[in-house]
């Protein structure tokens, strides 16, 4: 009996690590959801970057590299967004309306080789300054992560995003640019992966101490054990939840935020400068992607360039069922989602866990079509 | 970095061929000279043969150390002229990911657009379904390098494999654990939906049973799957002698460091998955007593293995697992059958291959049975001390 | 009927050696023929406004039926993959009923949730009635009768041993190792004339009451309901036609491929058939027909481009998106664009300073 006892309480430990993670990532999810209204599908994408940059920076051996095209990226960036928006978006304007978009497509296309050609010398010469090997502390790569993330993020709301919002197109485009998003982020993983490890995968290594006060070893308590690094998962993924919840509630940006989810086009008339909303939108989603990934690889340390496929189903489900557009529900869904499956395998079903999850999902929508925790459809829009 | 990597790589291609002499006159170590077939002198200037692995998509895991494992096969072939002077074995890779679609399309590129010789591959068994009864009608050999399914060979007789099935490893494996070991009881964790798993699942089950040890609990996951504590918790509520996982490498170490955070400290048994060189450098000591029973691993003292595995480290900067090797292995077999056929016809090729026996190879001798099936012999392997060993082996130092 | 399928097999023939330079053969042809079946069966619900992902799912139950049927019971072609459109269209029934209630995203979950049950169910379903047939036997019931059929059987296997224990081996869908051995029986023109009804009937029901029904439930449901349109029933016929449609296209696909396993049928299938539905454009038929025809031949296309060619492939889906607003199949863009060019240069000229002053 007593055993039994202690293997609830180890299950009960189980789903609430992993759904921290669920919670993590379903976060970014919603976070874009409740303000554009649209599924981000490439944030899978992002999550998968975040676990790729983390790990880049934790090997000694790559972290120049990272660094490097890090530097060489940033250059670059400042006279390539000023040549967009001096003289390309001005030029483009009086090109006649028809061929505005094909001729930006061509220009953009010619920028970007001539940016990648000069952008390769100045890499040469940053690997050469730097040293062979860096060592670079667990803290300083999650940050890496973290702002990783949260660019690359933010270049998908400016090349998948934007330009479809801009004439006013479907959701269901949105949707599916960003699975278009989404396929290019995993490919130019695999050959990123390709060129550095020779293999599309790659290894955390292990026990690595985010903070130098975190114990590593597992906590034994009685017949119970504790990794760590699950405790904090757990203790971020809350921090962040309650942190992101006072700045949508207490800040302007976040009342801002609020406002253009409400209604963009009043919003507008308001002052709002709604461009920049977006821009911190997905800069935080795309952070919060980042950071789960860099914490995901920290716990299960293999890495590929697909391992956003089989969270993302699970992160979609969460949001669904916590209620869509809804930040509190996105975590307390990503937590239901764990516990479902963890209660399934723990009765003997383990071959049936993500089936049960399904069909919970469904009976939920059917009585509460707007989640738990949504407000209904016509009190949103 | 990238500059003296490339030095480096200069300097490798530089130094290949007095590598490449000097073991040759040391002790005969090159794979291949089979000394039943003459030199042949009836092949065109280059012989091309197709190769289609899963180079993108989950399974490319798998897929590019295959096709490293060619890539390295086929330098060598051509370094050694070992199709006759001036003739140079050429391979064209094809991706098929992970679909069978793409595996059917890419089989049929090769053989009606580029008019290959012989296939090898593909990676996954599914693919093999559909794709080698294409080169069954159009009289092309095909050889799988890692489908290990029962049947694959049943398609025709154009279709071999080398890779030797889970039913012919793991029935020694829980044979000589148990012996060893003196396991009685077991808990039970496979991967419910992938066929390589469940068949090894499947043979598992018959082995402990055949041997008397008791499956007090079984529990699945998923591919792609990375939380294993929740099976673990309740697989190690019974408190089984032994773990025994049917599992791709992609989900091992996960299973493995978790078994061991949960506190389980026993045998963990396992087919292939469990063999891969990282699950010694990720798992580090929690991979101590894992048993590992496989076609092949990389602590074979066999000189051919030996020699194979330094090359693929020098060439790739990590260690080759058992698809590296099956796959080198595969390309050097189709070698041979061509230079034994001496001919580019299909039939030639097929009898020819059809014919090896006693090949030696990293696998060991290898021959090929009636029913295409390979022969040779597997290996059990202990982790211990941060290193695979054979696993009767320690135990007779005792 | 002979000299017709003569003739497009010389018709094939030919445009196979013309589609040559772009990678397509016979086989790729053939997948392309199926994932446009498959675009058709999403255009429907879309074209109600229906947001409905279960194309999957219905692909899955009809491929897994008619292949059974072919197989095991030695039907012909035709008529098991005419008993797989009617079972999905039965299962449609009332899995449609409570769930086109929903909208958007959320019926698109809901449905993604069936597709993936399905896949589940299949890959479960040996052990499930192998689990049932152990507890039979454990309990006696029907004791005498499991055992005669298991030893005549090739599908199921019963072992009892000394000490007890039972096993049971029951094999009809194989699990993860889905059913091999399936014979090609499909063939190009049956694909070609399958799609060419079904494009005929869609053209038709265009043209009838209830296509005009659908149209106004997508521009606003509940005008339509106010004008007198039964909301649910029509929601609930598209939905099952188009199941019908997809559980077709499996049972097609099934008797190409030579296996059929659990692991075609998930998300990952059910993402790319939304693709083909918005990269051709929704406004026609013709839209998902080429879209699908497009990002199916695309992999095989630039294969030449070897590490580069899914990199391409996802770039061409994202511009394609992002550039062509309608789809592909862009009637009024088309419309426009014949109306661009037929305009004088001075109109031109106009248009680009009036394009300079806003």
């Amino acid at each position: 009996m007593d055993l039994l006892t202690s293997t609830t309480v180890q299950q009960i430990i189980n789903a609430v690590s992993v759904g921290a993670i669920y919670a993590l990532f379903a976060l970014g999810y919603a976070l874009v959801f409740s303000i554009l209204g649209v599924l981000n599908l490439a944030h899978s994408a992002i999550f998968m970057w975040g676990a790729f940059i983390g790990m880049l920076a934790l090997d000694p051996e790559k972290a120049p590299i990272l660094i490097a095209f890090s530097i060489a990226a940033l250059l670059l960036s400042i006279p390539s967004i000023l040549l967009e928006k001096r003289i390309v978006q001005p030029q483009l304007l009086r090109l006649p309306h028809q061929s505005q978009r094909f001729v930006g497509l061509i220009v953009r296309v010619v920028a970007l080789y001539l940016l990648w050609q000069i952008g390769r010398p100045i890499y040469g010469i940053l690997i050469g300054i730097l040293p062979e090997t860096m060592i670079i502390p667990a803290i300083i790569a999650f940050v890496f992560s973290v702002l990783g993330g949260g660019i690359l993020s933010v270049i998908l709301e400016f090349t998948a995003f934007r330009p479809l919002r801009a004439r006013n197109a479907a959701r269901l485009a949105q949707l599916v640019s960003s699975i278009g998003a989404a396929l290019v982020l995993v490919n130019v993983a695999q050959i990123a992966f390709d060129w550095l490890y020779n293999r599309t995968e790659g290894y955390y290594p292990r026990d690595v101490q985010l903070l130098p006060f975190i114990p590593t070893e597992t906590w034994i308590i009685g017949d119970l054990r504790i990794t760590p690094i699950r405790v904090v998962i757990l203790v971020i993924a809350l921090g962040l939840m309650v942190a992101l919840q006072y700045m949508v509630t207490k800040t302007q940006i976040g009342q801002q935020m609020r406002a253009v989810a409400f209604n963009q086009r009043i919003s507008s008339l308001l002052g709002i400068d709604v461009s920049r909303v977006y821009i911190v939108t997905f800069f935080l989603a795309g952070a919060f992607g980042g950071a789960a990934g860099m914490l995901f690889g920290m716990v299960f340390l293999n890495v590929t360039p697909f391992i956003g496929e089989s969270i993302a189903l699970v992160g979609l489900t969460a949001i669904v069922l916590g209620g869509l557009g809804s930040i509190n529900g996105a975590v307390l869904g990503g937590f239901i989602v764990a516990f479902i499956q963890t209660a399934s395998v723990t009765f003997g079903g383990s071959s049936y866990r993500n089936a049960i999850v399904f069909i919970l999902l469904f009976l939920v929508l059917l009585l509460r079509p707007q989640g738990i925790l949504g407000q209904a459809e016509e009190n949103r829009a | 970095m990238k500059t003296s990597r490339k030095l480096f790589l200069l300097l490798l291609i530089l130094s290949l061929p007095t590598l490449f002499i000097s073991a040759q006159d040391d002790m005969d170590m090159q794979i291949g000279f089979w000394e039943e077939c003459a030199t042949p002198e009836n092949l065109p200037e280059t012989v091309t043969i197709g190769a289609i692995f899963s180079l993108s998509g989950p399974v490319s895991v798998y897929g590019s150390v295959q096709n490293q494992g060619v890539v390295l096969a086929i330098q060598d072939i051509n370094e050694a002229a070992y199709l006759g002077e001036g003739v140079t074995l050429e391979v064209i890779f094809e991706d098929a990911q992970n679909d069978a679609e793409q595996a059917i399309n890419a089989m049929t590129k090769l053989i009606e657009e580029d008019g290959v010789v012989a296939v090898l591959g593909p990676t996954l068994s599914t693919q093999a379904f559909s794709a080698d009864a294409i080169a069954q009608e159009n009289g092309i050999p095909v050889m799988g390098v890692s489908n290990t399914a029962s049947g694959i060979t049943d398609m025709g007789d154009f279709v071999f494999r080398n890779s030797l099935p889970e039913s012919a490893v793991t029935p020694g494996t829980i044979a000589q654990a148990s012996e060893i070991l003196g396991i009685e009881s077991v808990g039970v964790l496979y991967g419910n939906d992938d066929d390589f798993t469940v068949s090894g699942y499947e043979v598992f089950v018959d082995a402990l049973e055949d041997n008397d040890i008791d499956i007090l609990r079984e529990e699945t996951f998923a591919v792609g799957d990375v939380d294993f504590s929740t099976q673990l918790t309740n697989l190690l509520s019974d408190e089984p002698d032994a773990l025994v996982i049917s599992t791709l490498a992609a989900e091992a170490v996960q299973i493995i460091t978790q078994a061991r955070d949960l506190g389980f400290d026993g045998p963990i048994i396992g087919g292939n998955g469990l063999n891969s060189p990282s699950i010694i450098e990720q798992a580090g000591d929690d991979a101590e007593g894992v048993i590992a029973g496989a076609a092949w691993n990389i602590a074979s003292p066999n000189p051919l293995s030996v020699a194979f595995a330094a090359a693929y480290q020098e060439a790739y900067d990590f260690a080759p697992d058992q698809f590296a090797t099956q796959a080198y292995t595969g390309a050097w077999l189709m070698a041979t059958a061509i230079r034994c056929a001496d001919s580019t016809d299909g039939q030639a090729v097929r009898d020819a291959l059809a014919g090896i026996e006693g090949f030696d190879s990293p696998l060991g001798s290898f021959s090929f049975a009636e029913d295409r099936n390979p022969v040779h012999d597997p290996v059990v392997q202990i982790i211990a001390d941060g290193a695979f060993t054979v696993l009767g082996a320690d135990m007779t130092d005792e | 009927m002979g000299f017709l399928i003569d003739g497009f097999n010389q018709l094939q023939t030919w445009l196979l050696i013309l589609l040559s330079p772009l990678n397509i053969t016979e086989p790729v042809l053939q997948f392309m023929l199926v994932s446009a079946i498959l675009g058709l069966s999403i255009y429907l619900t879309l074209y109600t406004g229906m947001f409905s992902l279960a194309n999957g799912g219905f692909m899955a139950i009809g491929a897994y039926v008619s292949v059974l049927l072919t197989q095991q019971a030695g039907w012909s072609l035709s008529l098991s993959i005419l008993t797989g459109m009617i079972v999905a269209g039965i299962i449609a029934v009332p899995i449609g009923l409570p769930v086109l209630r929903l909208r958007d995203i959320y019926l698109a979950i809901a449905t993604i949730g069936f597709g993936e049950v399905v896949r589940i169910m299949a890959l479960n379903f040996d052990d499930l009635v192998e689990s049932f047939i152990k507890w039979m036997v454990q309990k006696e019931i029907l004791f005498d009768s499991l055992i005669s059929r298991a030893e005549t059987s090739d599908m199921l296997d019963i072992t009892i041993r000394d000490n007890g224990n039972v096993r049971v081996n029951f094999e009809l869908l194989g699990g993860a190792r889905g059913i091999k051995g399936i014979p090609v029986m499909a063939e190009t023109w049956m694909l070609v004339l399958f799609l060419i009804i079904v494009i005929y009937f869609i053209i038709r029901l265009h043209r009838s009451r209830l296509g005009r029904a659908m149209a106004a439930i997508r521009q606003d449901e509940q005008a339509a309901s106010n004008m007198g349109i039964d909301v649910v029933y029509v929601k609930n016929v598209v939905f099952v036609l188009s199941a019908m449609i997809a559980a077709a296209a499996g049972g097609l696909s099934g008797h190409l491929t030579r296996i059929i396993d659990p692991s075609n049928y998930g998300f990952d299938l059910v993402v790319d058939i939304l693709a083909y539905a918005v990269l051709g454009g929704t406004q026609t038929w013709a839209g998902p027909v080429i879209g699908a025809m497009v990002l199916r031949a695309l992999p095989e296309t630039l294969r030449g481009f070897s590490e580069l060619r899914g990199l391409i492939n996802g770039l061409i889906l994202l511009g394609a998106i992002v550039y062509l607003p309608s789809g592909l199949v862009d009637i009024k863009g088309f419309r426009g664009l014949v109306a661009y060019f037929r305009n004088n240069r001075t109109q031109r000229k106009e248009m680009v300073k009036d394009n300079a002053n806003t």
